[in-house]
């Protein structure tokens, strides 16, 4: 872990930071806009894209500030799960991200650490809003992930903290074409093995992996995938029994 | 005496060629479950239970057997040889193991993995033999409360075992006791933070995220541009395959150690053997004249877990063989294949079937010679294999890990979250969190909600049972102890870790 | 086979007749041209699992063609039996249902993928497995009676164990409590082994199971059985009373399982299945094997489609007020 870890501790450009963050504070928001498309072609279930943009943007900019005003005034409503996530999620964040304009971080690895982690903690935290509570003296459903959902807010909180606060390693260097290409291999593996079976999937999936190095040369990997493949194809069905289609679909019909 | 015949009668019985024959079959199988990534113990068991229908009682329960301990043996080598734990029990011997490969000396870790649990096998069947019976009384002994206070002690070791911040290592766990909430909630059947994803709804697996954040994410983070210079390093530099005397003079307390631990461990069930390993490995780290050396390759820290595991998985027979209860998954299967054969197990199963319970037990003590001898000879085959140009290995992984995966459930869903745990495991490692941790945190967290949650429905909401109850104050003793030692020295030390360790 | 005995009883001509006598049992006959795949909705080696495999080893044999047990564990068994239910109704998937997947479920999960009525073709009733009080070998009542009062007087401080929401012994036990207008704290375990252990123990008082795995530990002491929830005593438990003799004949519960297959398999598979499954459970090992397990087995009237549509019918409507304020 500590080959990949920066040199010395110069400040981060903050705004970049503080942009990131914002983007993160309504990650969830753009995901499930993304995925809404997809009800267009009919895949999968769920609100439309329209839909999603107009709720959350509502919720967003609208419903949750209404919220805050009516409990400082003592009203307490019930508010939806999207106005919910605003609240719990995006506003949170928010102010981190505008705290962090004015602060010196010292340790940009520990301080974005900690704070997508404290990310991940609120997303739990209102991933479990919906759950029971205490009931009497026995734990409810949504008990224990709220109780370590707010442990791990403040856990993150204070690795945050150790980044302003004391010196440490930059942000380290991600690189694209690794994760890119083995993540391409594994989704089409996953995507293939039901339909095209075991032979066809191993093979382009291995294909796919290598593109993720430079190192590769073609003619090797084709010939080691193709090894592979056949060994894999011997092993798994026959060896352990494991039940898997082995050719495509449309070639045994 | 009475053990002594009934030994003599389950090696006669364990000796007989069919038995044997199943017993090499059970530990071939098993020692090859364990080496591919992703496909668990369970998995196999359950998909060979079938087969035994056809097979005499006692030789399917041999085979079955072998291949559960079987899995322990093999579990290392590719938590050493490519950092990817297959089981939980042999997530800590990832830590040791791979630092030891990276620097060469992944033969002798292989090596001492083995003897290690060759021996703890060897002491925990004569175990079994002798102290059975009375061994029960602490399987019986284990309450809601003391499984709680049992499981913080767990997540405690969690926290030493990490060797960077203790404040990460503690987010850690947390963010894998979260994780380990997603899915139904055991008191109210409520599903929970599962988005109405349906191959959430059982929660996420462990194969699914060990694959993830220790598989996967390593191959992505090898393939950063400037990590070839390290792996090419480790291709060069491999030294011997088997220990040094120095080596083997190093490991000898320690397996010892561990197969203490592992064996009393063991009896408990649910994470008794997960347990038992972490226990084994914060023991030596605790003990050490140097602790530092640990989680930078210390031989210690692979022959104490490796031990432990396998010492706790020939003891989690016990609750089995004398009381008729499954401690753990594998062993509820066990009961499925005697009730196949008509063989309810129950507390007289001792002297209703001495047959199978004594040949169990003596074929437990051969399966360990037998894998003895399977696994140090292949110890050199492993070493070679490392030899394989990354540029040919990563895909290679990458594809048995997806395969593995698929087959644990046949979801292609698992796979694909796999995957995104990779991506996780990569932001990890990128900002200095350790994945040991969160896997622990993962696998012992509905343990401990679950009992935690018992133990106050017996109470009716009463706290101070945890106190209250000798064994279980005891065991919150300890781990508070133990926190307060990892803490104190940690605050003080903590800058210089974080530049001692990126030096390596 | 019923209709097309009453064609040919009937009025038409007896070309017509000796034609569809001809084209129908020909159909049945070529029906398993392959293997046949029976999922079951729990782990292998559980009760369902174990019971499908000894009748299933018999089908293959009558029926000339393997038949391949699949476990799908998760949700209780509601996930293989929503996988089930879409399955091709081509009489090749088939799924072993339990009185928790086709009845019990249907209050339990108010998100159900599927209906058991409406989404499946009942076959047969395979076999049951009766439910039995058990309690701590050191609870204070003697008999059922006792344990009755007992429960009630003490109903704040008693705890009854079960494997877990949605399984036989939870919701076998939620029955026993709303006969007894009692709601005592329930403590869930993680499986009928760590229940088992937690009664043997000590550590709760009492919990409702299937017969199979407690009758070795009735036999060595280690806990106590008050009654079984069966017509009958059962011949592995002789001297346990039912739970009429014992005075509370209200309690009548069997874990019982039956196999479907997808909603629109063709009436001709549905009866060469059935009438495999009625000719393995009139085998003598499979009986011997089945009542070792102390699985009760169905007599001939209970094991055509007709009857095993109306359990399923009548088992709905016995779960679900007895579920529904629970969930």
């Amino acid at each position: 872990m500590a080959d990949t870890m920066g040199h010395s501790a110069t400040a981060t450009r903050n705004t970049s930071v503080a942009l990131g963050f914002c983007l993160l504070a309504i990650a969830p928001q753009i995901f499930e806009f993304i995925w809404s498309i997809g009800t267009i072609f009919g895949w999968g279930a769920g609100r439309g894209p329209a839909t999603v943009l107009i709720s959350h943007a509502t919720a967003l900019v609208a419903g949750a500030p209404a919220v805050l005003i009516g409990s400082v005034g003592g009203e307490t409503k019930k508010a939806s799960s999207d106005v919910l996530l605003a609240l719990i999620y995006s506003y949170p964040i928010l102010a981190v991200a505008i705290v962090s304009l004015f602060m010196a971080i010292r340790s940009a690895q520990d301080y974005v650490g900690g704070v997508i982690l404290m990310a991940l903690a609120l997303f739990a935290l209102w991933a479990s809003s919906d759950l029971q509570g205490m009931r009497g003296f026995s734990f409810g459903a949504g008990t224990a992930p709220r109780m370590f959902g707010g442990l791990l807010v403040a856990l993150s909180a204070g690795i945050a903290l150790t980044g302003l606060l004391t010196d440490g390693p930059a942000m380290a260097h991600y690189s694209w074409r690794g994760p890119l290409f083995v993540m391409a291999s594994i989704v089409f593996f996953a995507l293939a093995i039901r339909p095209l079976g075991l032979v066809v999937s191993a093979f382009v999936s291995f294909m796919i992996a290598a593109m993720g190095s430079h190192e590769t040369r073609w003619l090797e990997a084709a010939i080691v995938g193709a090894c592979l493949t056949l060994g894999c194809a011997l092993l798994f069905p026959y060896v352990l029994g494991l039940p898997m289609p082995m050719f495509p679909r449309f070639l045994i019909q | 005496m009475d053990i002594f015949a009934n030994l003599a009668h389950g090696f006669a019985v364990a000796l007989s060629p069919i038995n044997l024959l199943m017993c090499l079959i059970g530990a071939l199988v098993g020692t090859l479950v364990g080496v591919l990534p992703g496909i668990g113990t369970i998995a196999t068991v359950a998909m060979l239970l079938p087969i035994t229908f056809g097979l005499p009682p006692v030789g399917a329960l041999i085979m079955l057997a072998g291949i559960y301990y079987g899995a322990q043996y093999g579990g290392s080598t590719t938590s050493i040889l490519v950092n990817i734990p297959g089981e939980a029990t042999s997530v800590v011997t990832a830590i040791d193991g791979h630092q030891m490969a990276k620097q060469g000396r992944a033969g002798p870790a292989l090596a001492i993995a083995a003897i290690g649990s060759f021996f703890a096998g060897c002491v925990a069947t004569v175990l079994i033999a002798v102290l059975g019976a009375p061994l029960t009384k602490l399987a019986l002994a284990f309450g809601p409360a003391e499984y709680f206070s049992l499981m913080v002690l767990g997540l405690i070791f969690a926290v030493v075992l990490a060797k960077g911040s203790v404040l990460k290592a503690i987010a850690m766990i947390v963010l894998g006791l979260l994780m380990s909430m997603v899915g139904s909630d055991i008191e109210t059947g409520a599903s929970r933070m599962a988005f109405n994803i349906p191959e959430l709804a059982d929660g996420l697996g462990f194969a699914t995220v060990a694959m993830g954040v220790f598989g996967f994410a390593e191959i992505i983070r090898n393939l950063d541009a400037g990590a070839e210079m390290n792996r090419d390093l480790v291709q060069q530099k491999i030294t011997g395959l088997m220990p040094t005397r120095k080596d083997l003079r190093d490991s000898a307390p320690a397996i010892l150690r561990g197969t203490v631990l592992g064996s009393i461990l063991g009896i408990l069930p649910g994470g008794g053997a997960v347990i038992a390993s972490f226990a084994a490995y914060t023991l030596e780290k605790k003990i050490a004249k140097n602790p530092s050396r640990f989680g930078r390759g210390a031989i210690e820290g692979v022959a104490a877990p490796e031990s432990a595991n396998n010492a706790a998985a020939q003891t989690s027979f016990i609750p089995l063989l004398t009381l008729g209860i499954p401690p753990n998954a594998v062993m509820a299967l066990m009961v499925g294949a005697m009730t196949i054969h008509g063989i309810v197990p129950g507390p007289q199963v001792m002297q209703k079937q001495p047959d199978l319970v004594w040949g169990m037990i003596a074929s437990m003590w051969i399966g360990n010679l037998m894998l003895i001898i399977i696994n140090l000879p292949l110890v050199g085959i492993w070493v070679r294999l490392l030899r394989v140009p990354y540029r040919l290995m990563f895909p290679s992984i990458v594809i048995f890990c997806a395969i593995g995966i698929y087959s644990v459930n046949n979801a292609p869903v698992d796979v694909i979250l796999a995957g995104v745990f990779g991506l996780v495991g990569y932001w990890l490692i990128k900002h200095d969190f350790e994945p040991a941790p969160l896997l622990l945190g993962m696998v012992l967290g509905p343990l401990m909600e679950e009992n935690l949650r018992r133990a106050l429905l017996i109470s009716r909401g009463d706290w101070s049972v945890f106190l209250t109850r000798p064994l279980s104050a005891v065991l919150l003793a300890i781990a508070a102890s133990l926190l307060i030692l990892t803490v104190l020295p940690a605050l003080r030390a903590k800058r210089d870790e974080v530049f001692t360790e990126s030096e390596n | 086979m019923t209709s097309i005995r009453a064609l040919a009883t009937g009025a038409c001509a007896v070309a017509l007749a000796s034609l569809c006598a001809f084209v129908a049992p020909s159909q049945a006959q070529t029906y398993p041209t392959r293997g046949i795949t029976m999922i079951v909705p729990f782990a292998a080696g559980g009760p369902t699992d174990v019971i499908s495999r000894i009748v299933t080893a018999h089908m293959a044999q009558t029926l000339g063609q393997s038949i391949v047990i699949e476990n799908v564990v998760g949700a209780g068994g509601t996930t293989a039996t929503a996988r089930a239910a879409r399955a091709a109704n081509d009489g090749y998937t088939l799924i072993t249902g339990h009185m928790g997947t086709h009845a019990a479920s249907v209050p339990l999960y108010p998100k159900l993928a599927y209906h058991p009525e409406k989404d499946f073709e009942p076959i047969a009733l395979l076999a049951g497995t009766p439910i039995l009080i058990l309690a701590r070998k050191d609870f204070p009542p003697k008999d059922l009676k006792e344990f009755v009062a007992y429960v009630k007087a003490n109903a704040e401080k008693v705890n009854a164990a079960h494997a877990g929401v949605g399984s036989v012994s939870h919701v076998s036990c939620e029955l026993l409590h709303s006969i007894l207008d009692i709601k005592p704290v329930g403590v869930p375990f993680n499986g009928t082994g760590p229940a088992m252990n937690a009664l043997v123990a000590g550590q709760v008082d009492y919990m409702c199971d299937q017969i199979v795995n407690a009758v070795p530990q009735i036999n060595a002491g280690t806990i106590k059985a008050y009654a079984i929830a069966t017509v009958e005593r059962n011949p592995s438990l002789p001297n346990v009373p039912t739970t009429t003799e014992a005075g509370l004949p209200a309690f009548q519960a069997q874990a019982w399982n039956a196999m479907f297959a997808p909603k629109g398999t063709s009436p001709a598979v549905v009866a060469s299945l059935n009438a495999a499954a009625v000719k393995a459970l009139d085998d003598g090992t499979v009986r011997k094997r089945l009542l070792e397990l102390g699985s009760v087995i169905p007599g001939p009237a209970d094991r055509t489609p007709e009857a095993l549509a109306t359990l399923v019918k009548n088992e709905i409507a016995k779960w679900t007020p007895v579920l529904k304020p629970a969930s």
